[in-house]
């Protein structure tokens, strides 16, 4: 009987489970309040659930479903964490612009990933929210994504269609100058405008107009808009706007940086204290925390690891499921074995992901490939790159395909080997630098080619160290 | 003439293989990449989540011909759920092409009216708003971006665009990159690689007994009623001798050592197979090493075995001034040289200058600078293209080259 139920618990996994709609995602975020974690509140909350939670089942598809889903990069959470400090920073600036009915100019830069877009998202949602409740005029708000325009100066053709005011003006003037006018004159309008402008370097032109004017949009006396710029370079402002200082209107920056290992952990646990079981062990976490706030503080890519963590699990337990359907047929022919099958199964038990399946993504991730090419190139090649390495050893920094090819003729004569030809030393060399090993110049005639070398000298030793063929030459 | 029939069936199914990749690349085990790449795209279908997966290898390994075989087996499964649009980085490197051809594909696959009047912006939302309708519809959008490394020059709006619409929780889509560069994601921007999930599956040469495998794979013959029973027998017990001889091994060896690729072994097989004997209907070791050397060419050696027997002594003169470390010669130089070596049997000026001419549109020299053209020919600095190794095997091939010559050669060498 536990046969049975073993082959069919075996026989439900392989089958997919039905897909969960993307429309009740989306449902599910406006919909639930956000909640701002104390401190001290949050502390008590992490170590309570980890105490009570059972551990997963992996071989449920629904749960391992939930738990990818809990770890992706679309699912956006309900309150922003280790943030806080910098989206009250803004929000106090757009506060103040509001009640006083005056316009200002605000900077964010950080690197890529540390949750830059998401705090904008919060804030405008939280400063409309207060507009309401303190019975003020709401603000439009006009996100613009440079990356989306053709020409730099169509953010101002959106600026436009954003306030709505098409009549009664000139069709003919260009729209920064309808935005100059109508900044400089009183209008009956009382909202103020919100512009989120992200990847504001895509902005940035020979002369640098565009950027200039739009920073210089909210000098004007009855200017209404509040603009936050939103890069990644920390001197952005200083570099491309310097006038901007002795105008006495250069924005406030507000500088995001890199994730910390303390942070990583705190978003990581914040994500999956949402799911109602324990999916990571504790150092498993820890590990991806600190490897990932080494590198860069990037979030996605700490998402992704993490990701990739409960594929490896994954992927252990189809193989585990293979071997198990094997030993149960072989434990199905001789029923003397009946009564070890229970102890068998149990043994086979995955419960967490482990630190081995976070060092196995981590290295997965941030592995090179070059070592395994180097390792897997046809003898010849490898042969030609060692010589390169030789060729460059000393001061020369790069050298033409016909010293290169006698240096490879050298080489195959000291080891005793034929060398190929030219034609063929020309055509390995084209395909090493297909793949990026080395910088293959262009030139009509081909011997007269410049080579130079793209990969390090420690990668090419390490890789050809274990062959024994080289061990003479390098 | 039916014993004609079925050997040359035998040769066009050994030629249809060759050309087939589902005979060569399906491999069902779970550490190919095959199997690899097909469960992430079938898990981010069936899950509904984004995924962007970076396939690296040389030229010739496969990547294209695995990535086709694995979009097969997901559209018979999933046949109402998945779309595929495919770039390439040679057609569509700029950004406004690109998406123009976005557009078109996804107006072709959904019955819609495309315009080719839409400018960037319509066409960039348009592409934003099937992404969002497809998530809803749970259909997967699965981009194929082949040469990926060309679409990583220029500002990347395209890339930025497609990741940035994946981290949105409507869309439904993946993200495949193709390129033979190790270091394609490096080449992104920084907010690029930031979006891109950094999953990477490498494709490398195989090994030399994974290509011994293919051979026998590739090259023998089902034991089934479309081929007499006694003749396939045979055909493969030759072809088990073939594979496993000594000589035939230091050759595929010899030639797999300069490039070990799945596709450069296909030539060989091709080259191989297209000379089997249509008498016997059996594959010989000589056409494996027929198909050695015709493949083994020396295009510089050919083109010295066609020489006049004046041009070989231009070229021999040339080879003692570059001995003498003068690197840089001229016609007038050459002609010098050639006076003091040769004391006999000389021709006159114009008709050397002529078989230097010819040897200039031989491209065995060359001028080494083009700045001086409005110079005469017999002034301007030419370089010499072939090796010392080289002019010998060449002389020694010319069937006209006069003895003395070649003892100048020797003596020099």
């Amino acid at each position: 009987m536990p046969v049975i139920a073993a082959k069919r618990t075996l026989r439900s996994h392989p089958s997919s489970p039905p897909r969960k709609s993307p429309r009740r995602c989306t449902a599910a975020t406006p919909n639930s309040t956000p909640t701002k974690n104390r401190l001290g509140g949050a502390d008590e909350n992490q170590a309570d659930p980890a105490a009570v939670k059972p551990k997963w089942n992996p071989k449920d598809g629904e749960q391992l479903k939930r738990a990818k889903m809990a770890l992706h990069l679309s699912t956006a959470p309900s309150s922003v964490v280790c943030r806080e400090e910098e989206q009250n920073m803004v929000l106090e600036f757009c506060k103040g612009c509001v009640e006083h009915q005056k316009a200002g100019s605000l900077y964010i830069c950080g690197c890529p990933g540390t949750g830059k877009s998401l705090s904008m998202e919060k804030v405008k949602d939280k400063l409309l929210n207060w507009a309401k409740e303190e019975g003020l005029p709401l603000p439009d708000v006009l996100s613009v994504n440079c990356t989306t325009l053709t020409n730099t100066s169509d953010i101002f053709t959106k600026q436009i269609l954003g306030l709505n005011q098409t009549q009664g003006k000139k069709v003919s003037a260009l729209p920064l100058q309808q935005l100059q006018n109508m900044y400089s004159q009183k209008s009956s309008v009382k909202n103020m405008t919100l512009i989120v402008a992200d990847e504001l370097d895509y902005l940035i032109t020979k002369d640098r107009a565009v950027l200039h004017d739009l920073f210089m949009l909210t000098t004007f006396p009855f200017s209404r808009c509040i603009l936050i710029g939103v890069a990644n370079a920390i001197d952005l402002a200083d570099r491309f706007l310097p006038r901007l200082t002795s105008l006495n209107c250069k924005p406030i920056v507000v500088n995001f940086r890199a994730y910390s290992k303390d942070q990583i952990l705190k978003i990581l646990e914040e994500r999956l204290n949402e799911f109602p079981y324990s999916v990571f062990q504790q150092q498993a976490l820890e590990l991806c925390a600190r490897k990932v706030a080494a590198t860069s503080g990037d979030m996605r890519n700490a998402l992704c690891i993490c990701g990739s963590a409960i594929e490896m699990l994954e992927a252990e337990i189809r193989e585990s499921a293979c071997n198990l359907n094997t030993s149960l047929e072989e434990i199905s022919s001789s029923r003397q074995n009946f009564a070890t099958a229970p102890d068998f199964m149990k043994k086979r038990e995955f419960d967490t992901v482990k630190t081995d399946h976070m060092a196995r993504a981590l290295s997965k991730t941030y592995r090179s490939p070059v070592v395994d090419t180097i390792q897997s190139l046809p003898h010849h090649q490898q042969i030609v790159l060692c010589s390169s390495m030789k060729h460059f050893r000393g001061a020369k920094k790069d050298a033409i395909l016909g010293e290169l090819y006698k240096s490879y003729v050298g080489v195959c004569k000291s080891c005793l080997i034929p060398p190929a030809g030219i034609l063929e030393f020309s055509n390995m060399c084209r395909v090493l630098n297909d793949q990026g090993l080395i910088k293959l110049g262009q030139s009509r005639e081909d011997k007269l080619r410049r080579v130079s070398p793209k990969i390090d000298e420690g990668d090419i030793t390490f890789a050809l160290q274990g062959i024994r063929f080289f061990q003479n030459c390098l | 003439m039916e014993q004609e029939n079925y050997k040359i069936k035998a040769v066009n199914l050994l030629r249809s293989r060759i050309c087939d990749p589902k005979f060569i690349f399906i491999n069902e085990s779970p550490e190919s990449n095959h199997s690899k790449l097909k469960f992430m795209i079938s898990s981010s279908v069936t899950e509904a989540c984004n995924n962007s997966i970076l396939l690296l290898g040389p030229r010739g390994s496969g990547k294209n011909a695995v990535l086709e075989l694995v979009i097969q087996d997901l559209l018979q499964e999933y046949p109402d759920s998945i779309s595929v649009m495919r770039l390439n980085g040679l057609l569509h490197s700029d950004d406004i092409s690109a998406f123009k051809e976005i557009a078109r594909q996804l107006c072709m696959e959904h019955q819609l009216l495309f315009s080719k009047a839409a400018s960037f912006d319509d066409n960039s939302q348009f592409m934003v708003a099937m992404l969002k309708e497809c998530g809803l519809a749970h259909k997967t959008i699965i981009f194929v971006l082949d040469e990926f490394d060309l679409f990583a020059q220029g500002k990347q709006r395209l890339l930025y665009s497609l990741l940035d619409a994946m981290q949105s929780i409507t869309s439904q889509a993946v993200v495949l990159g193709i390129s033979c560069r190790l270091d394609a994601d490096q080449l992104l921007e920084k907010r690029v690689r930031s979006r891109f999930s950094h999953r990477k599956l490498l494709f490398l040469p195989p090994s030399i007994e994974d290509s011994q495998k293919l051979l026998m794979h590739m090259l023998t013959l089902p034991i089934d009623p479309s081929f007499p029973q006694d003749y396939a027998v045979e055909f493969n017990r030759k072809v088990q001798n073939i594979i496993e001889d000594r000589g035939f091994l230091e050759t595929l060896n010899k030639y797999l050592n300069v490039d070990s690729s799945v596709k450069h072994l296909l030539r060989f097989l091709f080259c191989a197979v297209s000379r089997m004997e249509l008498q016997t209907g059996f594959l010989s070791r000589e056409n494996f090493e027929i198909a050695f050397s015709s493949i083994q060419r020396q295009p510089k050696l050919e083109c010295l075995r066609n020489c006049s027997i004046l041009e070989l002594q231009i070229l021999v003169c040339m080879k003692r001034l570059e001995v003498k470390e003068q690197n840089l010669c001229n016609f007038n130089s050459v002609m010098k040289e050639y006076k003091s070596t040769l004391t006999s049997e000389r021709y006159a000026r114009h008709v050397c200058l002529r078989a230097f001419e010819h040897l200039i549109h031989r491209e065995l020299i060359c001028f080494t600078d083009n700045r001086g053209q409005s110079l005469s020919v017999e002034f301007r600095p030419v370089k010499l293209l072939i090796s010392s190794a080289e002019l010998h095997q060449g002389l020694r091939a010319n069937n006209s080259c006069p003895p003395k010559l070649l003892n100048l050669m020797d003596r020099e060498g």
